[in-house]
């Protein structure tokens, strides 16, 4: 079943005097099913963060259509968009974005108490969730007292503690040394197998060979994509390296 | 490098600070035109040998002390928030290259421009408005005001060598920062270590104890010599304790809420007790520090208004008449003698008299622990009363009672109930035949005792011998005081005439007296009041201004650091609606938190405050309660101004 629809996505930003305008998505399309684990991939500036903002609801495009189970996100109003992301979306980002005024426990909680969710629950959909995140033990743990991993890792828990439809990863490997990047891939690939959908931007050859489906952008175009199937993680490498290769050489003579 | 890199350096440096700078540029330029103006008026020779001006200069001198202290403390502590700002971009210089002397002396040129332009304008400005401010004092206390515009070169010289020596003083604190601290430190600098504060029980206990115990002073001392010393002791308990409380206080009952799990995970309470607790963390002794500036601007202000207010009403209790003759201290009296001393004097002065007073008198004075001399008030409880004959009683309430032997009319309450009155100290006892509240004679004791009564005796020196012999072991000896006024609703001169004649008329018939004039009398009290309620206008305005100033600072740099929180709040799915209302939250009890606690110190001072102020004569609490009143919904309503716009700049900064 298709989870989310991207319809011809165009996005032109322009200057505050209307000057010059960028065109940071010319048109995009592509659709995610349920339990998929898509990798967008593309270089500075090919609009992948637009692209994922637009997804998030954070900004709205010029045109195009954006379904989340056939309903357009587009017509939520300003005043109820909080709470459909609260309702239905994780977010992951690269630089963590965890509050420091929190501990790690709170900072998870933090989605849920927006909620209104009473105390109880919020404990108990914790409890398996820090074991799997390997987190128990920082929870009590202040932002400033954890390592990168640990803090990614916490963004992960509160990001799952809603049980969004979809979660959303901006470079979510973009800030971790190579041992933490494993074992968030590992967590993502685990959590993607018990069913729960990703979608997740990056530029890491490494993150994006983890997916089950690859997309590739440029200047604001899906200009190809390609499946897993029974690739192994290492062969995926090879193949998205390849394409990466034919994406920059090839596109230079076209 | 060029000779004039480092001015100009400074010079830009100081153009793109500007949202910082300026407000400190100007709080700077208004502290110094205050200081200058003070100043001005103070060393002014023309007011120092007016009559009754010397009062007014020891006034303003000692305004000079208070202000001068205050802008070391005021500007020291804005500069403290410009350097914060500022050690990134500081930073920044010192990795592109900058040594730590080359920035030593880009911040030496930067206070050198601030210093020679806030002091140039300040004194420009000070000495424009010295000469308004001089108009506006002589007519508060009613001196002509002389014509010409004068400049005060003791006063450019005490304003040039106080701040040069502050702007010199905040910059040796800020190059020993800049100095200590390594680039990578100074990078980082605004955003150093959020570490979540500690509970300190010991202090929050200590501020309970020191805040109670100010309070329980204030409600309990009744000897008036004392009230003036514990004043300044509950005062300076209270100001412990207010620092102790917002400092300690607050953060114990944050984390107490915050242990409450079924409180504290709630939308509403979640992020603002974690947000105050970071907030209070940092400005707890900022807010202290606005508690206690506007505590004092609203005692200040509500005190000096209520006192030159009360001025009239306080003349006539204590100077019922015009025109006045008073003696002290005889073993008999002559007021009939008094009396047709009056009339002569009047008519020689041809005046048509207006409404005559005339009574004698005989006070004795009790306390409670025996000490019954002339120390009477440095005791914790004394006891007036006053005896007066029946004849004068008629005459002053227009009746014609009449006593038998042994009875007595009672006035002033507090004795108690009872067909007795007795004062078992004297063996005094007598039957009352009539009871009455309030009398229409007021004396200046009255206030201060803890109670005061009339008595009034069928025979009058029957009553005097009696009492006089029967106190004589007490240390306390009555005499007797006559009492002749007159209106006559005339100029000051003709007042003059009559005292004159009054005084000639006495000498002709042999007896001696005090002879006051309410008009001069009056000219005392507003010289006093006036220079007093110009001061506490002038000093409250200042400290307004510095209230102003630190709360826009600490908003400002605030939202700066708030920004990121909010922007993420609002990733992790907070609505645009609930980022705004945890802001107002917010802002609201750090605005409003001093002002309520500046309050609650002022209710709990009253007491004390008007047992003060009926020491310089106003007895009037409904004027001083009506004056405190407005004063705080005055300054309750600039605040709030003050509030509206920095909550603005605030929305901005966060939202941009």
């Amino acid at each position: 079943m298709t989870l989310l629809e991207v319809k011809n996505l165009k996005k032109v930003y322009t200057s505050r005097f209307g000057g010059t305008k960028v065109q940071a998505l010319a048109n995009v399309s592509f659709s995610v099913e349920e339990g998929e684990y898509v990798a967008i991939m593309g270089e500075s500036g090919s609009g992948k963060t637009t692209l994922l903002n637009i997804i998030a609801s954070l900004d709205r495009p010029t045109s195009g259509e954006v379904l989340l189970r056939g309903k357009s996100i587009l017509g939520i109003k300003e005043s109820e968009l909080a709470e459909f992301r609260r309702d239905n979306l994780g977010f992951v980002f690269q630089d963590f974005n965890l509050l420091d005024t929190f501990s790690v426990r709170d900072n998870i909680f933090l989605p849920l108490v927006l909620a209104g969710r009473p105390y109880r629950e919020m404990e108990e959909r914790l409890k398996p969730l820090a074991e799997k995140l390997e987190i128990s033990d920082i929870l009590n743990k202040f932002p400033y007292e954890i390592s990168g991993g640990q803090k990614q890792r916490t963004a992960v828990a509160r990001a799952l503690i809603t049980k969004p439809q979809i979660v959303l990863a901006d470079e979510p490997t973009g800030a971790l040394d190579s041992k933490a990047t494993d074992q968030l891939l590992r967590i993502f690939s685990e959590i993607n197998r018990e069913g729960q959908t990703i979608l997740m931007v990056t530029h890491s050859l490494k993150a994006a060979s983890h997916a089950g489906r690859v997309l590739f952008i440029k200047d604001g175009e899906v200009y190809h994509q390609i499946y897993r199937g029974a690739m192994t993680n290492e062969a995926m490498y090879q193949k998205i390296s390849d394409t990466l290769t034919v994406l920059t050489t090839g596109g230079c003579q076209a | 490098m060029r000779r004039s890199f480092f001015p100009q350096l400074a010079l830009r440096n100081l153009r793109k600070n500007s949202r910082v700078y300026l407000p400190y540029i100007l709080a700077s330029i208004g502290t110094i035109m205050m200081f200058y103006i003070l100043c001005s008026m103070a060393f002014n020779d023309g007011l120092g040998s007016m009559y009754g001006g010397g009062q007014m200069t020891i006034i303003l001198r000692l305004g000079i002390i208070v202000v001068g202290l205050f802008a070391v403390i005021f500007l020291l502590y804005t500069n403290s928030f410009l350097i914060k700002r500022r050690k990134k971009e500081i930073g920044l210089y010192n990795i592109l290259g900058l040594g730590k002397r080359h920035l030593g002396k880009m911040m030496f040129f930067e206070t050198l421009y601030v210093a020679l332009f806030s002091i140039v304008i300040g004194l420009f400005l000070g000495m424009l408005l010295s000469k308004l401010m001089l108009a506006l004092l002589l007519k508060m206390v009613s001196f002509p005001v002389p014509l010409g515009f004068s400049v005060s070169l003791n006063g450019i010289l005490l304003t040039s060598i106080l701040f040069g020596a502050i702007y010199l003083l905040a910059l040796i604190s800020n190059l020993v920062q800049v100095g200590r601290a390594k680039p990578v430190e100074l990078m980082s600098g605004s955003q150093y270590g959020e570490r979540e504060p500690k509970t300190k029980w010991l202090l929050a206990l200590i501020g309970v104890f020191t805040l109670g115990g100010g309070y329980y002073i204030a409600q309990t001392v009744e000897a008036l010599v004392k009230v003036i010393g514990m004043f300044f002791v509950a005062a300076i308990l209270v100001i412990i304790g207010t620092y102790c409380l917002f400092t300690a206080g607050s953060i114990a009952v944050l984390k107490v809420m915050k242990k409450s799990k079924s409180f504290y995970y709630r939308t509403k309470n979640f992020t603002s007790v974690s947000g105050m607790l970071y907030r209070m963390k940092k400005n707890a002794v900022g807010l202290a520090n606005i508690c206690i500036l506007s505590t004092m601007v609203l005692v200040m202000i509500s005190s000096t208004v209520s006192l030159y207010i009360g001025i009239d009403d306080t003349l006539e209790t204590v100077h019922p008449r015009e025109v006045m003759a008073i003696r002290y201290g005889e073993n008999s009296s002559d007021i009939e003698g008094m009396n047709r001393a009056m009339d002569t004097a009047l008519s020689r002065a041809g005046v048509e008299e207006r409404g005559r007073l005339s009574y004698r008198y005989f006070d004795l004075i009790l306390t409670d622990e025996g000490v019954k001399d002339q120390r009477y008030y440095q005791a914790e409880k004394y006891y007036v009363y006053y005896f007066l004959p029946l004849s004068d009683f008629n005459v002053l309430e227009g009746e014609s009672l009449s006593l038998r032997e042994g009875e007595v009319i009672v006035c002033g309450g507090g004795y108690g109930a009872g067909d007795t009155f007795e004062i078992p100290d004297i063996g005094f006892s007598a039957k009352v035949r009539d009871a009455r509240p309030s009398f229409s004679l007021h004396h200046r004791e009255d206030d201060l005792a803890d109670m005061s009564l009339h008595i009034v005796v069928s025979d009058f020196e029957k009553a005097f011998a009696d009492i006089q012999a029967a106190s004589s072991t007490l240390g306390s000896k009555p005499y007797i005081s006559s009492i002749v006024g007159a209106d006559i609703g005339r100029d000051k001169e003709t007042e003059q005439l009559v005292a004159y004649e009054l005084r000639a008329a006495l000498d002709e018939i042999g007896l001696s007296a005090n002879i006051t004039l309410r008009s001069s009398e009056r000219f005392e009290f507003v010289t006093l009041y006036g220079g007093l309620l110009f001061l506490g206008i002038f000093l409250g305005t200042l400290f307004s201004m510095a209230t102003a100033m630190i709360i826009y600072y600490k908003q400002v740099s605030e939202g700066f650091e708030d920004k990121e929180r909010f922007t993420i709040m609002q990733k992790v799915g907070m609505g645009l609606g609930e980022v705004k209302e945890t802001i107002r939250r917010q802002i609201l009890i750090v605005f409003f938190l001093p002002l309520a606690a500046s309050v609650v110190h002022i209710a709990f001072a009253f007491k004390m405050i008007t047992r003060m102020l009926s020491v310089m004569l106003i007895s009037n609490m409904r004027l001083f309660a009506l004056c405190t009143g407005a004063t705080i919904l005055g300054f309750a309503l600039i605040y709030t101004v003050v509030f509206a716009l920095t909550a603005r700049s605030y929305y901005k900064i966060v939202k941009a």
